[in-house]
């Protein structure tokens, strides 16, 4: 049955062999490109959520040690001597809402305790609240932009 | 005595008697013949090769395999724990489709169609609460049934492979079980979703992007809201058809339910 062609060198992968694998491998690489564009095409690409800058009102609306609380914003509005500060009331372990205690912050789903500058002082939460970057929008008033972080302890002077 | 096929004048029928008959007899063949295409196997079968014949021609029984070991129709031995998540699985799909009607998976709907389901639609408290009940209970039926398949041994070869479709059809209702938490868009489901991806988001590397995937965004809202729909009433069930099918196909390609070899001496000592 096997010919051999004494004076041809025998391929190293026979010319079955390589259009079968030259088809499955064109179809395996077909079904990868055709998954990674599903992947990105269900990736987020536009953001339809809560926009991120806030307004917060005028800064003289504030009296001075006040912590007032923004609900729907879901951040907390500092004033004391040194300026304003704009702390993040999502706990930083699974999300949910912070309230404000005595000694600071605590969270009322796994127990997480902050202190005032938004530090952990007990339960399972990883790092400390975030603190948003506070300015003076053109028209006077706080403008809080929750995209971007600033170091605790960063106060703005309005 | 006369039987009642005979013409009743004694077999001198005039020709109208003998055209009306043939006519009759044309509409039995005929409905013999739709009832035939319908059921392959005419009479109830007797004896064991046609009972065997009537289980492999008819789609719904051919799910059995053609012999079933006595052993594993012991009900204390199965419980029949696969059967009713099968079961549940079906009503889940039906009241789900039937609630799919009402429902709309807009974040300033939702909430008040679940609560118009509950109080203003005919049966529609029905229909929900059968729902949501049938899949608490089809999350706790699927883990009983991969204990009883643990305990048993069920998952050794030659049914290895069906204990891993099986992982999957956990999975697969567990997410169906997640997804539809959101739907009804209630503070309890905000605020689990909200906990739940969270924790996704933990996993190291594939965390925070499949968190993103997820919620189509940062926070729960109406992206989350849509894909969780999209991912409850479609694509998770669409996948737990296509294992569920594996799994019964493979169940009978395996030999039936897991049972003793039939060559054994009976566990209780009894007679075969």
């Amino acid at each position: 049955m096997k010919k051999q062609n004494v004076r041809m060198q025998q391929p190293a992968m026979d010319r079955r062999t390589f259009l079968t694998a030259l088809g499955f491998g064109g179809v395996g690489l077909s079904a990868l490109i055709a998954a990674a564009g599903n992947l990105l095409y269900l990736k987020p690409a536009v953001d339809y959520g809560p926009p991120s800058v806030i307004r917060a009102g005028r800064p003289e609306e504030y009296k001075e040690g006040i912590k007032e609380v923004l609900e729907d914003q879901r951040v907390v509005v500092v004033r004391d001597k040194k300026g304003f500060a704009a702390i993040s009331i999502t706990c930083t372990h699974l999300g949910c809402t912070v309230r404000t205690s005595d000694a600071g912050f605590e969270c009322p789903c796994h127990g997480s305790q902050y202190d005032n500058d938004g530090f952990v002082t007990g339960g399972p939460a990883p790092r400390p609240l975030d603190w948003y970057q506070v300015s003076v929008a053109p028209n006077g008033e706080l403008e809080i932009d929750k995209s971007v972080t600033v170091a605790p302890g960063t106060y703005f002077k309005a | 005595m006369e039987t009642p096929t005979q013409p009743a004048d004694g077999g001198s029928g005039t020709p109208t008697v003998i055209a009306s008959e043939a006519k009759q007899s044309r509409a039995v063949l005929f409905g013999r013949n739709v009832y035939r295409s319908l059921f392959r196997y005419g009479k109830l079968p007797v004896d064991a090769e046609g009972q065997s014949y009537a289980v492999f021609n008819n789609l719904f029984l051919h799910i059995h395999p053609v012999k079933v070991s006595r052993h594993s129709l012991r009900f204390s031995y199965t419980l029949g724990l696969g059967v009713i998540a099968t079961a549940l699985f079906l009503v889940l799909t039906f009241t789900g489709i039937w609630l799919m009607f009402y429902y709309f998976p807009s974040a300033t709907e939702a909430y008040g169609r679940m609560l118009d389901l509950r109080s203003a639609v005919d049966f529609g408290f029905v229909l929900r609460n059968v729902h949501k009940w049938g899949a608490e209970l089809m999350v706790l039926v699927v883990i009983l049934h991969m204990a009883r398949v643990f305990f048993t041994g069920a998952y050794k070869p030659p049914r290895e492979f069906n204990w891993l479709i099986g992982i999957a059809l956990l999975l697969l209702t567990l997410g169906l079980s997640f997804t539809g938490y959101l739907l009804p868009w209630d503070q309890l489901a905000f605020w689990a979703i909200t906990v739940g991806t969270s924790i996704a988001g933990y996993a190291p590397l594939l965390g925070p992007p499949l968190r993103k995937f997820l919620l189509g965004g940062d926070v729960v809202g109406q992206e989350a809201l849509v894909r969780f729909y999209v991912l409850h009433v479609v694509i998770l069930p669409g996948l737990l058809s296509i294992f569920l099918a594996v799994h019964f196909w493979r169940i009978r390609k395996d030999g039936g339910l897991s049972h003793p070899n039939d060559n054994d001496p009976p566990l209780n000592g009894g007679s075969r």
